[in-house]
Formats: C-alpha cells, structure tokens, sequence
C-alpha cells in the first residue's frame, strides 16, 4: 500500500478514527496500551497489503533483536555480549543480503570466472526482494548496537519493540529510526497537541505535493532523457539530468513528510530527513541534508566504529571511502550504486582539505561554491539513475562534447521542469532563510493561508494521480 | 470567522489567477483555445469546426492544427474531384485525426507521399492519375458518429476507396453509448439542438463549472477518484471491457452496432461507386510490454482478466462476414519493437514514428488489394 493510494486513504482514515477514539473509552494505561496493538495490526496489515509473505522476515527480525536486546540486558561478560550483538548484526547482513545481494553477487561470481576461462554453471536463485528490508534492518540492528553501547535499556515489552520496529509511517522507506528517539515515544502515553495537528496536516500536504505534483510530473522527462536509446545533446542530457535530481528529491521527501505528517497526527514524532539538500555548498553539507537519517546511521555505525576522523589523515580517507561505497550499496545492487558511493566518497575527501577555505567564503564565493556544489550534486544522479556504465559514458561524453544550447528542448524539458521545480524553491527559499524546515505553518496567517491554498490548487490541478510508486521503496 | 473569511478570499483570489493562467496558456484538450476546434452538431453532437485553426502543446509535443471549410483536418480546401485523383478519405476517431502530430506527420499524409512518391503537389503538377488522402478522424467519435458524419460530410468529397478505422479499445462501448443518435438523424427529430440545451439548463452552477477550466479539471480529478472508490453493494466492474476475458453483455451488442454502422457506411459508400476497407487500429499495451504489465496488474486487482489481443479479435470476427477488406495496424506496430516509442506517453496515440509504420504498412496493404 503506497501512501498516493486510496488503500492508504480508507485505512489511514480507519486506524485514526480508533486511535482518537480509545483515549475517549478508555483510561489513560489501557488507551495507551490498546493504541500500541492497533499500531502494531495497522502496521503489520500495512506491510502485508504488498506481499503478506514478507510478514515472516519481519516478524523474524523483530523477535531476533528482542532476544539479542534483553540478553544483551543482563549479560555483563563483555566477549559474550560481543557475540550477541555480533549474532544480531550477522542474522540481519545476512537476510539483507541473501534477499538484495545475493542475485548481484551470484551473477557477478559468475561473470568474474567466465573472464578468467571457467564456465561455472551454479545454481542462481531469483530472489524477490522484501519491500523495506534495507530500512527496518538498519533500524532493529542499530537497537541492538544501543543496546550493546549502553546507550539504552532494552525493551521488555515485546508490543512496544514490535511497533517501533513495524510503526506503519516509516516501515517501508524510512525515516531509519534510532530506539533512542522512537521506543520512548511508544513506551509511554501520547497526548496529541494543536501545534502538532497543523504541522502533520502541513507536512502531509507538503509531501503530497513533492510527490505528486513535483515528483511524478519530472518523471517522464527524467525516463525519456535517460532512456537506454536516447540520443539527446548535453543541453537536454544536462536538464533531464536537474529533472531527476528533483524527481528523486521530491519522491523521497514527499515521502518522508508524509511519513512525518501522519506520525504527528499520532503524537510520535519523527526524526527530520531532509534538510533543503540542494541548497548546500559543500560535499560534507549535502550528506548533513540528504537522507539525514541514513548519514547518521552510518556515520554511528559504520564511519566511527571503523575510527571515523581520528586516526591519519589516510586512514580518515579509507574510512570514509569504505562508508560510502557501503552506503552506495545499500540504495542498491548494482555497480553503478556504487560508483555513485565512490564517487561521493571521493567528493567528501576531495573536499576535506578546503574546509576552512569554504568557511570564509563571501556572497559571491558562496554563490559559486553553492553552483558548483549543485553541479557535482547533480552528476552524482546522473551515475544514480544511469541504467548501465555505457550509457553513462555516452551521457557523459554528450554533456562535455555536444552541449550545443541552441537545441534544447524547450517545450518538452525547459518548460516543464522550470514549472514544477520553481514553486518547490520558493518555498525551500522561505525555509531556508528562516533555516527552518517547518516555517510554512508558523508564517503569518495571509501568508500562510496563501501557501495552503496554492498547493493544494497546484496538486489538484496539474498534479499527476497516477498512483505511481516511491523510488526509495526498491532500496 | 475572520479566518474563515480569509480563506475563503484567498482560495476566490487564486481561484481567478490559476482560470486565468489556464485559459491563457493552459494547453489541454480543456483549454479555450483546443475547444474553439469544436462546433456543436445537431446529428453528431459535436463536430470540427470549419475553417478553424489552432496550435496544441503540451510536454510531448507541439503542434498546428488547421481544419479547412469542410470541417475536416486540412491545410486545403476539398473541391470537386478531378478526373485524373483518386481520393481515399479515412474515417475514425482521435487515432485517425492525430492532433498530436504536425498534419505533415500524420499516416494520412504520409501514406498520401508514398503512394504519389512526393508531395501532393508535384504529383498534381506531374498530370496523370494521382492520390489524395483526406483524414476524416473526428476527436472522441465511435463507430456511430463515423458513419452520420460520413452521410453528413465525408460523402460530398466523392471517395474512391474509404478506410473505416476502428479503434479497437474503445469503439464497441462507445457504439453502444451512442446508438441512440442513428435513430434521430433527422435534425427536426432529433430534439433540441446542443445549444439550445446548453442555453436552457436550468442549473447556472452547473454552466459556470462547465465554463471554468479549474472546476473542470477539478472534476475530472473527482470523478478520476470516484471511479476508484469501492462501490459498496455492488462489485465494481473491471476496466478494459472489451480485452476481458468475460466481458459485459454490452460490447457483444457494442460488437454488432459496430458491424452495422461499418455495413450501412460500405453500402453508401457503394452507393457513390466507392469502394469500402476495414482498419484495426490497436491500443498502446497490445504493443507497450510495460503498459501491458501494469494494465494486467490493475485489470486483475480489480477481479478481471485482460487478454491483451481479446479486442482485435472479436473485432476481426465481427466485422469478417462483412468481407471488407481488413487491415490490422498491430503486426506492423509491434514488428517495430525493440526501438524508439511507437506510441506517446502521457497519450495513447501515434507518435510520429509511429504513424511512419502505419503508413508503410497501410500503402503495402492498399497495392497488395490491387489499390
């Protein structure tokens, strides 16, 4: 069920009634209690609407990292809660990747012995992938790390570790949430306040308009430009290239507004994901306002633990190059992923040395730092989105050897994409001059009226209702 | 209540800017500027209107769209025929008149170059026999309206051959909604004529909606939503009726409509000395792989079965006892795959290669039937 449905409407609109309705019959605790089962069967309903197979995996990961958490709990011996935790992240790596891998590396395998003369004819599996692995994955082993850390209690209440880890808003394409922020917003009872009702409706409408409006109206210029037989000049390759960009922005953020919007509706809030990313001037920047929730998880759980910024200067590189060829991997299995991994990694280390220099940087250096910034940003989407390495050349030699500005497409690129993109920046200019991502329910009430009333017309009148899925649900 | 005045003052304020916005530059099949192609038609409902003239762009495409003093799509006018031209006039739907692509695009034209191996002129030019193809195609009509604007038009242009071109997809329902108006051809039976209606609703809401671009477009997103909603009681029919596996009754009694309007519209044809053909034009998925797919999945989430060619098929069994010559579109099309798009993507028409195919495809059919 994908939140541009009328599956998602109808059900949303019946968890929410019960949910406001409990705290009415009920007494506080039992409210509290009996909104937590609906969480769970609303959520648990809300994964099996796609395949109710992948229920198990679920399931099954959730009981693991309960049990690792409460042995976790009450060991002392070190080794041994060494080995626990090591149980739980070995139990997920190895679902994530038996489930997203292993077709990657079985056919990889394969074409690496056919190089060398040796035709191996094993068995591969066509495995489907479970929607959502690659998120609650990351959430229930970064419990477990906590856990292991110190950091928090573990649960013993199996409902409230069952609902953090299957919470309906974030199960399937994140915010990737950390027990620190989510468990103790479950564990305990929710009031649900004025400030909270207008930023969620806001944040829902927000997010409907990044998707539908932004995001699915960018799509067929972003399919057409990067179709494997297209044969465009660099102009109409480089819009295509800003068209995805803000098609994948606006999936992806309008995702995870709504997920935050309904979330508020509910009381729980949800961490932050995206920061107007394209606004950035540095490397280091873009990845403290792109997918906010994943940077952080790998910083925590990859970059640090492998020594983070503390050791040489060449073991501080290593270690950011390892995390994001990682991180590149994770949005996918395929080698373009990870040349998209390196190729930030290597932007990130590019950029460490002039980090002070950007520091001081004045209004017209800022500009060209943000330009160039925009520009490396942008690349990066076109080794993102690029179906294979020979159309990334081709793209590539076309956008450096046959720019020619006199043939863009003006009527079916230019036009489109300065429509749909110039009302998502006015408002990211707001925000980002307030440096506030919710600025839009506390402006002025004509002004904010105005905004409501605008993107609402603009999703109802050129807003694509085609119900197509979010990008981020195949990662 | 001050909030609520400002809300609303806000949503009448932008209301005006956004109707604006659209009747200015909003180029739809809902803008002014598409509709001024369109006069209503006591027999017909609608038809072109003559000696109208617009350009039509959306994100696809861009393009000028001219309708000469017959009311039908052509730069030039249709005066009596000369001795030595053939004329082929093709009758259809929105497939046939391809406001999508520019005139010189369009199979018609194309098919019109080939069979005169160059442009109409220097064919004219050349003396001898020559070929003139007239596109016939009439946005959003069935098999009905094919045949009274054929008695109605298309006749006075004295054809030699007419190309009756059945869009497959949607025809037999669409000669099931309108078999009533092959029972009022005459205009003093056929009740008030559209304006008259239109002049006579009571409901001045309903008029002002159906002036108002925003309020169209806002209800055609409603209806788009209604049409999705469960229907509670009675299980919601599954879309593509005439691809089902078991369709509904109507496209059987849609099927047979059809076959009697292509029949009565041979036998007038006969009647002028011309000769009458079949065209079966395909929908987008019969060639789309990935179209296909998905129509699948939605045919199937709504407890049906879509068989992709289902809709060629019962129109080639209907229409075969006619013994009309009978050209199918899809061959050709699907034959042209893997390759650049044969139809566009947010329509489901020809995109210029795609009336490429068709033509080549059409003229090697016309001089295998001896043309």
């Amino acid at each position: 069920m994908v939140f541009n449905s009328l599956h998602f409407v109808w059900f949303f609109l019946v968890v929410y009634a019960l949910y406001r309705l409990l705290p009415v019959l009920c007494a506080v605790e039992r409210a509290h209690r009996g909104q937590n089962w609906l969480l769970l069967i609303g959520s648990y309903y809300f994964y099996a609407a796609w395949d109710y197979r992948f229920l198990a995996l679920l399931a099954a990961s959730t009981l693991v990292d309960y049990s690792c958490g409460l042995v976790l709990g009450r060991l002392t011996d070190q080794r041994r809660r060494r080995w626990v935790m090591g149980l739980s992240i070995g139990f997920n790596l190895a679902m994530l990747g038996f489930f997203k891998y292993f077709n990657f590396f079985a056919d990889n395998l394969h074409a690496l012995f056919a190089a060398i003369g040796w035709q191996m004819d094993f068995v591969t599996l066509r495995v489907l992938l479970p929607i959502g692995i690659s998120f609650y994955t990351f959430v229930t082993m970064s419990y477990v790390i906590d856990v292991y850390r110190r950091e928090i209690e573990p649960t013993r209440n199996l409902v409230d570790f069952a609902v953090f880890v299957a919470y309906f808003p974030h199960l399937v394409a994140g915010p990737i949430l950390r027990a620190t922020a989510l468990l103790p917003q479950i564990q305990r009872p929710r009031g649900i306040s004025h400030a909270q009702m207008r930023e969620g409706l806001w944040l829902i409408a927000w997010g409907f308009f990044q998707k539908i409006f932004v995001a699915d109206n960018l799509a067929p210029i972003a399919s057409r430009v990067f179709a494997p037989d297209a044969h465009l000049t660099g102009i109409n390759v480089l819009l295509g290239t800003y068209a995805f960009a803000f098609q994948i922005y606006g999936d992806f953020a309008g995702y995870s507004n709504i997920a935050r919007g309904t979330s508020k509706l509910m009381g729980i809030e949800l961490v932050e994901n995206f920061r107007f990313p394209y606004l950035v001037l540095t490397p280091q920047a873009f990845w403290r306002h792109w997918h906010i929730s994943l940077s952080t998880w790998l910083r925590d759980y990859l970059y640090k633990p492998l020594g983070g910024s503390r050791g040489s200067a060449w073991q501080t590189r290593r270690n950011l190059l390892i995390t994001m060829l990682l991180g590149g991997l994770w949005h996918g299995a395929a080698w373009t992923f990870v040349l998209w991994g390196l190729y930030h990694g290597l932007l990130l280390i590019l950029y460490r040395p002039f980090e002070s220099a950007f520091a001081a940087l004045d209004r017209k250096g800022r500009f060209g730092a943000w330009l160039v910034m925009f520009h490396l940003t942008c690349f990066g989407w076109l080794i993102f989105r690029a179906p294979s390495f020979a159309r990334l050349r081709d793209m590539t030699q076309g956008l450096f050897a046959e720019f020619r500005p006199s043939t863009v497409d003006v009527t079916g690129i230019l036009i489109p994409l300065l429509l749909y993109t110039t009302p998502l920046l006015a408002v990211h200019a707001m925000e980002a001059r307030a440096d506030d991502v919710l600025i839009v329910p506390r402006l002025r009430l004509g002004v904010r009226y105005a905004v409501y009333v605008a993107t609402l017309y603009l999703i109802l009148l050129f807003g694509n209702f085609g119900g197509s899925d979010f990008i981020y649900f195949q990662f | 209540m001050r909030r609520t005045l400002l809300l609303l003052a806000m949503a009448a304020a932008q209301f005006a800017a956004f109707e604006t916005a659209l009747r200015l530059w909003g180029h739809s099949e809902a803008s002014p500027a598409f509709q001024t192609l369109f006069t209503p038609d006591p027999v017909l409902g609608y038809r072109l209107r003559p000696n109208s003239r617009t350009r039509f762009v959306t994100a696809e495409f861009d393009t000028e769209i001219a309708i000469n003093a017959q009311g039908v799509r052509d730069d030039a006018d249709i005066g009596p025929k000369p001795a030595n031209e053939r004329r082929i006039v093709i009758i259809g739907d929105s497939l046939v008149l391809s406001v999508q692509v520019n005139q010189q695009q369009t199979f018609c034209t194309l098919l019109e170059r080939s069979l005169n191996r160059g442009p109409l002129e220097l064919a004219r030019a050349r003396g001898g026999v020559y070929y003139r193809v007239i596109n016939a195609g009439v946005q959003g009509y069935g098999p009905v309206e094919e045949l009274l604007f054929f008695r109605q038009v298309a006749r006075a242009f004295q054809p030699d051959l007419v190309i009756h071109a059945i869009f497959v997809g949607n025809d037999a329902e669409e000669a099931v909604t309108s078999e009533p108006r092959l029972h009022r051809t005459d205009p003093g039976a056929a009740g008030p004529p559209v304006q008259e209606v239109w002049q006579s609703a009571p409901n001045d809401l309903r008029r002002l909606a159906r002036r108002s671009m925003v309020l169209q477009v806002a209800r055609l997103r409603l209806l788009g939503v209604t049409d999705r909603l469960p229907s509670f009681g009675a299980r919601p029919e599954p879309p593509l009726q005439s691809y089902a596996a078991h369709p509904a009754p109507r496209i059987d009694a849609g099927l047979r409509i059809s076959r009697d309007c292509v029949q009565a519209l041979a036998a007038d044809a006969a009647a002028t000395g011309a000769r009458t053909m079949v065209m079966l034009m395909p929908a987008r998925f019969q060639v789309d792989d990935a179209d296909y797919g998905r129509l699948k999945d939605v045919v199937k989430g709504a407890g049906g079965e879509l068989v992709r060619d289902a809709a060629t098929a019962r129109f080639d069994e209907a229409l075969r006892p006619l013994a009309l010559p009978q050209f199918d579109a899809l061959p050709s099309l699907r034959a042209a795959l893997p390759g650049p798009d044969v139809f566009f993507q947010q329509t489901v028409h020809l995109t210029p290669r795609g009336h490429e195919i068709v033509a080549r495809a059409l003229e090697a059919f016309l001089r295998g039937q001896g043309l």
